[in-house]
């Protein structure tokens, strides 16, 4: 059995790369050293910030809302506020919502639940059952994604958030870094920093990722330790993203390559330092014609998803008051809606055709 | 003569129990990888090294976000 390299009790975790092996203690005391770094090397927070923690019930999450409470009891200028969005997932999000209630009564942290239903006037279920029927090409990943980090922005910026802190960690930004490279999307690529987004818009949330450094294994290990990864629940849709070819693909080559997570991470943060230099994923930060939230066009994502799921519909008379280029990307949408609505009707007519030629 | 191996959230698997095995022969011989799982036995977090003993009960908690 392994001892640990500092003290010589049993050891819990042996780091694959150094070869260090650290019992419960020293575990511990390595984690916080490791996100502590990160926050200083990256100035991730102020002395006198509010942090909204974005919290979605999971381990990863509810180990920074702990981790961040602790560090705040040597910072006393520090707020921090567990901020979750319950999309609407039956079977799956109840679960992760009565566990934030527990842990931030445990812990005495405030907390704010945001709804799909109650902004957006549709749960995730009832969205991803809109877009089947009108035939749209996204997956439920996508309105997921762009929805939560819409609503996450609002309501961070109402309750007086001067930050928020996400749970993403090392293995969940590799993995958003070869989706990108897939897609071949340099401007996502460029903003995959610890600290992300348009810091130069008066609506724009700064958000930040303390556990951009450490493991995906190291946060299960600290939620296993702090008492708060008590069962698994895995969202209904997670086995539909690229996400989850990518991550099994990048844990089998870190279980061949020991060191690989850390090297990719390492050309990451080479590739958005060079692509800062050619200007790349600095673009202007617009405000959505529409709802006024900062965007990387005339129209925000979660607007023209909006548009496209038929749950915001704007008169010609409001079309005609929006700038031009905001009209131009409303119409050309509404364009292609029509032209794939068209497309998936001639599908099925050939494909009835098929079938009946079939049953002779 | 045998392990027995909870996944939490998931089922439960029987492993043959052979003198000299380790936690990361069990992991291998349910076909998972240790960067996927934390191993807890009897209630504490071992390592891969970790000597099994027959009878043992380990329980699997999965490193993979829900989300």
């Amino acid at each position: 059995m392994a001892k640990c390299s500092l003290c010589g009790r049993p050891a819990i975790y042996i780091s694959r790369i150094s070869g260090v092996a650290l019992c419960e203690k020293h575990f511990l005391e390595y984690f916080d050293r490791k996100v502590r770094r990160t926050i200083r090397k990256y100035k991730l927070f102020k002395p006198k910030d509010h942090i909204a923690v974005a919290v979605s019930g999971g381990k990863d999450s509810l180990s920074l809302l702990h981790y961040l409470h602790k560090l705040s009891r040597r910072v006393p200028g520090w707020k921090i506020t567990a901020l979750l969005v319950d999309e609407g997932i039956r079977g799956y999000r109840e679960y992760t919502v009565k566990r934030l209630e527990k842990v931030a009564s445990e812990l005495g942290v405030d907390y704010v639940v945001v709804r799909f239903k109650d902004e957006l006037g549709f749960t995730l279920d009832k969205i991803v059952k809109i877009a089947l029927e009108r035939g749209l090409p996204y997956k439920p990943c996508t309105f997921c994604g762009v929805f939560r980090r819409y609503l996450l922005n609002k309501k961070a910026r109402e309750i007086g958030a001067a930050v928020i802190a996400t749970g993403h960690n090392l293995d969940d930004i590799i993995q958003t870094y070869m989706m990108n490279i897939i897609d071949n999307d340099w401007t996502k690529i460029a903003r995959l920093g610890p600290v992300s987004g348009p810091a130069h818009h008066p609506r724009f949330v700064r958000k930040v990722k303390p556990f951009y450094e450490v493991l995906e294994k190291e946060t299960t290990i600290y939620a296993i330790l702090n008492g708060f990864y008590e069962g698994f629940e895995e969202c209904p849709y997670a086995r539909f993203g690229v996400r989850w070819t990518v991550r099994k693909m990048l844990n089998q080559l870190e279980e061949q390559y020991p060191g690989v997570k850390y090297s990719i991470l390492q050309s990451l943060l080479t590739a958005i330092d060079m692509l800062n230099k050619l200007g790349i994923g600095e673009g202007e930060v617009e405000t959505c014609a529409i709802c006024g939230e900062p965007s990387a066009h005339p129209v925000c994502r979660a607007c023209m998803l909006k548009i496209e799921l038929g749950i915001l519909e704007l008169s010609p008379e409001k079309l005609a008051q929006l700038p031009p280029s905001a009209r131009k990307m409303i119409e050309s949408s509404l364009k292609l809606y029509e032209r794939r609505n068209a497309q998936n009707k001639q599908t099925n007519k050939t494909s009835r055709g098929v079938d009946e030629a079939a049953s002779f | 003569m045998v392990i027995r191996v909870r996944i939490l959230g998931g089922p439960t698997r029987e492993v043959g129990y052979r003198e000299g095995m380790k936690v990361i022969d069990v992991l291998r011989s349910i076909g998972v990888m240790s960067s996927e799982y934390v191993v807890v036995k009897n209630g504490r977090i071992v390592a891969e090294d970790e000597p099994i003993e027959d009878g043992d009960e380990l329980v699997l908690y999965p490193v993979v976000s829900g989300g």
